[in-house]
């Protein structure tokens, strides 16, 4: 089942083409949130709200799914550590990002070892037995 | 409104020396969010850069924006400007931004937990050759220099 999605922040600013969007879809007992566009100290809140909502439905894992994402700020970051708080009681935080813009500013502050990350969607399904 | 502060088509050429100016902008999320856009745009249109060094780039003047967004009006009545400036050597293939503003950070730590604010600092400092950050009696300077900016081509 695929929710609509949350965040629309449509080329808010000159030159923004990349629009800030998630959309939750649900796999077994876990859900997944696809993240598109740029994860910044304006659209953050948006992602907050996503993982919030997700977590209301009570599922055994949720995935955060960066690959679409082209920029991520420390400020996604922190949305990514202060969800792994959130969940830890209830639920298991997984983060999908792999590359220059993601996975490498996450790495560089060690958030890789606060939340566990994968390079790629099956690969989170994989760990979670939603494969 | 930001725009009286702002004047992108005065602004928006680059010089022939190839650097990136902008002497005034808001000091809030969105203009922050605009300025990455167009310094990604300036990085793209005057240099060749491998996908690390470019994200690295933009990832770090992003947080000194963000950061003087954030923290240097704090006690401020309405937001101050930030200024940036990237000026690139091509002599010593060096780059160097630097984002001043005019108001004073809060200490990043700030009454907030420790593992959920501060990251932009500990970033800059990752992302570029060299990082500083200055106190000064009228405001704050942040320097971000990248050394062999075109030779780093993975």
């Amino acid at each position: 089942m695929v929710d609509e999605p949350v965040g629309s922040s449509d080329a808010d600013y000159a030159g923004h083409d990349r629009a800030f969007a998630v959309s939750p879809t649900q796999r077994g007992g876990a859900a997944i949130l696809s993240v598109r566009g740029d994860v910044d100290a304006l659209t953050a809140p948006e992602l907050t709200q996503a993982i919030v909502a997700a977590l209301d439905k009570g599922p055994s894992t949720v995935i955060v799914d960066l690959s679409d994402v082209a920029f991520l700020a420390s400020a996604g970051m922190s949305v990514l550590v202060e969800a792994q708080e959130r969940v830890s009681a209830s639920a298991k935080l997984l983060v999908v990002a792999d590359g220059s813009a993601t996975s490498r500013p996450i790495k560089m502050v060690g958030i890789d070892k606060i939340v566990s990350l994968y390079p790629t969607l099956a690969d989170a399904l994989d760990a979670c037995g939603e494969a | 409104m930001k725009d009286e502060v702002q004047h992108p088509e005065a602004l928006a050429r680059v010089s022939d020396r190839a650097d990136f100016v902008r002497p005034d902008i808001v000091a809030d999320a969105m203009s922050a969010a605009r300025t990455r856009v167009e310094f990604g745009g300036w990085l793209r249109s005057h240099f060749t850069l491998g996908d690390d060094r470019y994200n690295d780039l933009l990832l770090a003047v992003y947080e000194a924006l963000a950061n003087a967004a954030e923290y240097a009006y704090v006690d401020a009545p309405r937001p101050g400007t930030v200024g940036v400036t990237a000026a690139y050597a091509e002599d010593s293939d060096t780059l160097v931004v630097t984002v001043v503003d005019r108001g004073s950070w809060r200490t990043p730590l700030g009454d907030r937990p420790a593992n959920l604010r501060g990251r932009g600092i500990p970033l800059m400092h990752a992302l570029a050759d060299e990082a500083t950050i200055e106190g000064t009696p009228t405001g704050t300077e942040v320097r971000l220099a990248w050394f062999a900016l075109t030779n780093h081509l993975p």
